[in-house]
């Protein structure tokens, strides 16, 4: 698999430059200390403390001031996963900090912090090595300077909870940078080379620590996007095109809209990047204003591609492109080409298709940004995930250089991959940009759904030849959904050894570490989907459905041979070949996948017996890439109404090794999310288009889990020394086919699509 | 607390003729000069206070945002709309120069000072009854508040129905001048009820249906009638809560905006319960005691009622998982506030199975209040429910309400609901907006 | 013109009747604590007080209140102490945070009404409320912690 972003590609100073450890009385701002500036969540009102008296700032990474406060500055972005809080960890875990005097920044953008971009699940995995190492950096560096502040030798030093001691005496850390006392220089290789503390020695890692952000959420002072103020900003609410792509405005007519007292204007976006065709804002004092305005303003458009686009029409395509042998992209995990007889020499095949519905976001907090101009640079304040990507899109929108553009960062209610795309900074740019002053667009909860970059439909079609003793002998994984790598970051799709581009996490998840003979992995656009709307990263992206085909499959296959599901997958998962696994992050491969199936059917009581018309269900899977595998397995027990189709999920046991656990308790909080977000998926939420739009804009008729849904959790981390991986989006991806798979154990019937509605389980019932 | 007033067609201009001729022709009454405050004994003043209250007077003499009792507040008939007065002392625009002579000709027989006849929108059919002690202690109370300089606005009513004589021939036909006369078979309790809720209270205004031509159809009295969009449920037998309106319910109902076993007062009945509330205590009973004799639940206790116990089962369903959609929404829009567990209703948590809106023939008040919500100012002060109207299709509110029907009573289904959610919808928020 | 109190402080405003309290609360009295998530009182996320009862103040028009006493997450404790805010940091609910100031409003109203919540009146009152993060398990964890931290010692 190819990752556009790798752990050495973001900013590893180091490798480029050496790295100066030096002490001085400069004071550093983190972030950038205008209005409101980068954000510190630990602070009412977030906004980041200047540090006390000389500051001993070692890397851009983190400062200590006089007083022995570190500040940690992280590039990612807030959205629930306490991401500060872990990092920062990691950090001073090595710099042997005192917890209690340790801050974080969530910083603005700026180019000295390289890429910025917030996803995958990567965040931990990627700044693990290059925070590591910047603590014991440090350490080394405080220890040197301590020993000689107190007249010893660094070899009779050592440092802990926040100062450097020799024998009975000590220095604290905030002392020495006082003191302005320390200057340490390392070369990019020495810094590689420098020794990370054993597992065993660890004081912060893997510990429960209370993250640095919780207070500032549980008082009204955690500042999001859309609390952004300026002096003088008019709000901003869109009127929507019918179309996303390519919609052009004829007319407007806001005579209505004048009688709204606050209403200002309209305004019709000229949009050189193209992000936003055929947006007419609305333009009020107040929000309330610009959302009735807004309202009542009519506006005719020429519509773009796919106006007249459904659920059906997607699926139905997806599956045309699928039975074509021409077209789509083979992984480089394939044996090549198929033979034109799939079973030939087989004792048995297997064949089967699934689908996935469209899915929204629906983060809470719906997209906004505000925008202004000062002092020739172009502010753009919201929360993002990727911001990166969006500002090359605003130069381009602006017309002016990438240079002069800086985002600010604010907490984000909720990511989950909605925020990977920037596209709601645009429209307020360009309004603000067009009136001369600050503009703070917000987007209902109506706009927010009709435009998400919602998860594409999916339709896939697997194939399994065996032998004549179940061994299996060869299989196919065809995929096809929309790619929102090529609707939405073209320049990072993925190339295969022939050349030919695809988008990797679409496809993601498909290329298991199952043993089976010749494989064949082929990945798919859906074209259609893709000119409709703008496909989106959402929480797991593609192993999101390429799970759910490939367990069911696995399941369905076990069935085929009469074979225990659980001692299928154990036959295939043998650790042999392309499977062994490998480092940094892969070491024990399939081996380890093999565990968390064992422990999760161990731990959920595979073989009890259960009440009539319940069972249980498992499923299992890697998580998001190969090289960075987070092992996942999960029973979900199920109860079927036979009379109502409904399904009860009635328990969920989940088993995962993601290696080094390094906030056991953020670990569990993300596993339980995103085990929810699967069950969610599986069996509450879902929408479909019509006529080009989803159906379903808001909680009246979009029905996401809530705390009556939420069953019995019971969830095990397989503890390891291993580096650690992500935890965000795994077990999105294992709830589905496992509830699918209990279903056909609890009533024989076979469930190919989610999400799973009572309705259609009835109809399958009857047949 | 606003009624509409059918001001007849073309025989109202018959009956008007007919009217001149009888007794149309009114005498003003001379002016006097403002009496001085203190000329009013302040017990009196007091006495006169809670009568205002308990017949709402600031209510329909109040615009929106203005002055109290300023008058300018609206109410819509089907000919126009009318302006109440301003019945502040001030001289010019108010009742400054009124007599008490000319107050109780007023109270009594439904004539301006002037000699103008009033629109029976002004209830003295119902005053009518009201002592010359009780009408006395009004006028203090009245000439006693702030004066407000607040010209009337013109009513709407086109020609010639604006023509006050007219209205002596409604007079004719409809009209009882007369005191209260106590029923010596009943109790004192029973006549002291019987005298508010006939006279001061005027009940039977808005829970009795009218004929054509706007007056209450005594054959029908308390059964029940549509007003300003909303039910006033019949005060009878006929009364459909699952629980009977008993003497103490009502106590706690008219006196605090809410019943444990009822629900909330909404729409017009908001200001009613505010306003009772200011009598004491034994006038309130009085009043329950008259209403209970009304509708069959004299000296029965509504406590411990089997629909009680049942609405309490009823109102666990609808919790824990669920796929419906109806359910659903029931759950996220409504349970947080309407679920109760234990052994009582908690009447801040009104319960929808007892609830007269749920349990009626018509959905139509239950749909007014998912649309339109409770405000701070109506049933339990200071609390409010919100209305769903802005983001709720008719289909959604459609689907609750025969929801909650479905869940919480053994009442047929209502029909029609996504049709009527979409008339009331069109009707608006109310009068004043 | 509508007049009400917000955790104490008078407020008087001039907006329109129908202008959501979630807005003056946000925008004009400069709260932000409560937030906007579906506008249409589906998801809790602008719960606040008023006269002591969760409401859900985006579909709650300005002109509603007239006279009524309202808090939001802000005024719920003098020093951020409120048991449930306890509870919420020992658990550490909140993922994104987002939701949160609304479920600690419904919560603590719902204390007063349930003071001993079973998991059927916590799931049931607590429904309402929409988590997108998921913390629903931790929610109803914490109500129960800072419900015997709030009963009465005997
Ligand atoms: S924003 Fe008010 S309930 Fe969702
Ligand atoms: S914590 Fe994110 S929505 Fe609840």
């Amino acid at each position: 698999m190819n990752r556009p972003f790798s752990p050495d590609q973001p900013t590893t100073p180091w490798s480029r430059r050496a790295f100066l450890v030096a002490g001085g009385a400069g004071v550093i701002a983190f972030g950038f200390s205008h209005v409101i500036a980068a954000i510190d969540p630990a602070v009412p009102g977030n906004v980041p403390g200047a540090g006390t008296g000389p500051l001993f700032a070692p890397t851009q990474w983190f400062a200590i001031d006089s007083k022995g406060i570190v500040t940690v500055n992280i590039i990612r972005a807030e959205m629930g996963q306490h991401v500060g809080t872990g990092l920062a960890r990691i950090l001073a875990d090595e710099l042997e900090a005192d917890w209690a005097k340790v801050r974080i920044v969530h910083v603005d953008t700026d180019p000295k912090w390289g890429l910025m971009v917030t996803g995958g699940s990567w965040s931990v995995w990627q700044t693990f090595p290059l925070f590591s190492q910047a603590g014991a950096a440090g350490r080394i560096a405080l220890i040197e300077a301590g020993a000689r502040l107190m007249g010893t030798t660094p070899d009779r030093c050592i440092a802990k909870g926040g100062a450097v001691h020799a024998g009975g005496r000590s220095i604290s850390f905030g002392d020495i940078a006082k003191s302005g006392a320390v200057a340490r220089q390392f070369t990019a290789e020495e810094l590689a080379k420098l020794p990370i503390k054993s597992v065993a020695r660890r004081q912060l890692i893997g510990r429960p620590t209370p993250a640095l952000d919780i207070d500032a959420k549980t008082n009204g002072t955690a500042i999001y996007g859309i609390d952004a103020k300026v002096a003088g900003m008019v709000y901003a609410r869109p009127k929507l095109p019918p179309t996303r792509n390519g919609a052009k405005v004829v007319s407007v007519d806001d005579s209505a809209a004048k009688n709204v007292a606050g209403y200002q204007r309209y305004l019709i976006l000229e949009d050189p990047s193209d992000t936003v065709p055929g947006w007419v804002m609305a333009i009020a004092d107040n929000y309330p204003a610009a959302i009735k305005a807004a309202d009542l303003i009519e506006v005719s458009w020429v519509a773009g591609p796919g106006a007249d686009v459904s659920e059906k029409m997607l699926l139905d395509h997806a599956a045309g492109l699928i039975a074509r042998t021409d077209g789509g992209v083979d992984l480089d995990v394939s044996d090549g080409p198929s033979p034109a007889n799939f079973g030939a020499g087989a004792a048995s095949t297997l064949d089967a298709s699934y689908t996935t519905g469209t899915v929204l976001h629906f983060q809470l907090e719906p997209v906004n940004a505000l925008a202004f101009q000062k002092g020739g640079v172009f502010e753009v304040h919201t929360g993002n995930q990727w911001q990166s990507l969006i500002l090359p899109t605003l130069a381009k929108a602006l017309g002016i250089p990438e240079a002069k553009i800086v985002m600010r960062t604010y907490l984000l209610g909720g990511g989950f991959g909605r925020r990977l795309n920037g596209d709601y900074a645009v429209p307020a740019a360009l309004a603000a940009q067009a009136l001369g002053k600050p503009v703070k667009m917000i987007l209902t909860r109506e706009d927010d759904a009709r435009f998400d970059s919602a998860r594409s439909v999916s339709a896939q079609r697997l194939r399994m030849a065996f032998d004549r003793s179940g061994k299996v002998t060869a299989m196919e994984h065809h995929a096809c959904a929309g790619w929102p790598t090529q609707a939405l970051a073209p320049a990072v799709l993925a190339k295969n050894k022939a050349g030919d581009k695809y988008d990797p996490f679409a496809i993601s998840g498909a290329d298991h570490w199952y043993d089976v003979g010749r494989q064949r992995v082929r990945a798919i656009v859906n074209d259609m989907a893709n000119t409709t709307f703008r496909p989106g990263w959402l929480r797991s992206v593609g192993p999101g459905w390429t799970n759910w085909a490939l367990e069911s499959f696995i399941d369905e296959a076990a069935h085929h041979i009469k074979a225990d599901p659980v001692a299928f997958r154990l036959k295939l998962l043998t650790g042999a070949g392309r499977n062994a696994g490998s480092s940094p992050s892969a070491v024990g491969g399939a081996l380890r996948q093999a565990e968390v199936v064992r422990r999760a059917a161990q731990m959920a009581g595979w073989d009890d017996k259960l009440p009539g018309d319940t069972a249980l269900g498992l499923a299992t899977s890697f998580g998001q890439e190969r090289d960075m595998p987070t092992w996942t397995a999960c029973v979900a027990r199920v109860h079927v109404d036979r009379k109502t189709g409904v399904v009860r999920v009635e328990k969920l046991t989940l088993a995962v090794d993601a290696g080094t656990i390094v906030d056991p308790d953020g670990a569990l909080a993300q596993v339980q999310g995103s085990a929810l977000w699967g069950l969610s998926m599986a069996l509450h939420e879902g929408t479909e288009f019509v006529n080009g739009q989803v159906r379903d804009t808001n909680l009246n008729s979009y029905m996401p889990l809530r705390m009556a849904d939420v069953p019995e959790m019971d969830i095990a981390f397989v503890e390891s020394p291993q580096p650690p991986v992500g935890l965000g989006e795994p077990a999105t991806t294992v709830v589905g086919p496992a509830i699918g798979n209990a279903i056909f154990r609890a009533v024989g019937v076979r469930l190919r699509h989610i999400p799973i509605t009572p309705a259609q389980l009835l109809t399958e019932l009857k047949a | 607390m606003k009624r509409p007033w059918l001001i007849g067609g073309a025989a109202i201009v018959v009956i008007g003729l007919l009217g001149m001729v009888a007794f149309g022709w009114r005498m003003a009454i001379a002016p006097i000069a403002r009496p001085a405050v203190a000329s009013f004994a302040p017990a009196q003043i007091a006495r006169g206070e809670v009568l205002a209250s308990a017949g709402y007077c600031a209510t329909c003499h109040t615009a929106k945002g203005g002055a109290v009792l300023a008058g300018g507040y609206p109410m819509k008939t089907p000919f126009g709309t009318i302006y109440s007065t301003n019945i502040t002392p001030d001289s010019e625009t108010g009742i400054g120069t009124w007599s008490l002579a000319a107050f109780r000709r007023a109270m009594h027989e439904g004539v301006a000072r002037d000699g103008s006849h009033l629109f029976p929108a002004f209830p003295y059919d119902h005053f009518t009854r009201l002592t010359d002690g009780d009408v006395a202690d009004l006028y203090a109370f009245l000439m006693t508040r702030p004066a407000i300089k607040a010209p009337p606005k013109s009513n709407t009513i086109p020609f010639p129905l604006n023509l006050r004589l007219l209205q002596a021939g409604w007079k004719l036909l409809y009209f009882k001048p007369g005191r209260f006369t106590p029923d010596a078979s009943k109790d004192a309790a029973w006549n002291r009820g019987a005298y508010l809720v006939e006279g001061i209270s005027h009940c039977s205004a808005c829970h009795t249906p009218r004929g054509a031509l706007g007056a209450e159809n005594k054959d029908k009295a308390y059964a029940g009638a549509l007003v300003d969009h909303w039910i006033a449920p019949p005060l009878t037998g006929a009364n459909p809560s699952p629980v009977p309106w008993g003497a103490d319910e009502l106590v706690a109902y008219l006196g605090t905006g809410v019943s444990r076993y009822h629900g909330v007062a909404a729409g017009p009945m908001g200001p009613v319960s505010h306003g009772l509330s200011k009598l004491p205590p034994a006038d309130l009973k009085a009043v329950a005691a008259y209403l209970t004799s009304l509708n069959g639940a004299a000296g029965k206790s509504a406590a411990g009622a089997p629909a009680i116990g049942q609405a309490l089962a009823t109102d666990r369903s609808g919790t824990g998982l669920q796929y419906d959609a109806a359910a659903r929404l029931y759950t996220a829009a409504c349970a947080s506030c309407h679920y109760n567990s234990g052994k009582e209703p908690n009447p801040l948590r009104p319960d929808l199975a007892l609830n007269s809106a749920v349990n009626m023939d018509d959905p139509r008040n239950l749909i007014r209040v998912i649309l339109y919500g409770v405000d701070a100012a109506d049933g339990i002060p200071g609390v409010v429910m919100p209305g769903f109207a802005r983001g709720f299709s008719n289909a959604d509110v459609g689907r609750i309400a025969n929801y909650v029907r479905a869940t919480r009573t053994s009442r047929p289904a209502w029909t029609d609901l996504e049709q009527k959610v979409a008339t009331i919808r069109a009707e608006g928020r109310g009068q004043e907006q | 013109m509508t007049n009400f109190t917000v955790n104490g402080k008078a407020v008087t405003t001039r907006v329109d009747d129908d202008t959501p309290l979630l807005w003056v609360i946000r925008d004009v009295v400069g709260l932000t604590g409560t937030k906007f998530g579906c506008g249409i009182g589906m998801c809790g996320a602008c719960t606040v007080h008023v006269g002591g009862r969760a409401t859900r103040s985006c579909i709650t028009p300005i002109a509603a209140v007239e006279g009524a006493n309202i808090t939001t997450i802000e005024g719920l404790d003098p020093a951020s102490d409120h048991p449930l805010q306890q509870a919420w940091r020992a658990l550490q609910v909140p993922q994104c945070g987002y939701c949160q100031s609304g479920q600690i409003m419904q919560a603590a109203a719902m204390l007063a009404d349930f003071p001993a919540p079973t998991d059927e009146d916590i799931d049931t009152v607590m429904t309402g409320n929409l988590c997108r993060c998921m913390t629903y398990s931790r929610i109803r964890a914490a109500i129960k912690q800072a419900a015997a931290a709030m009963a009465p010692k005997s």
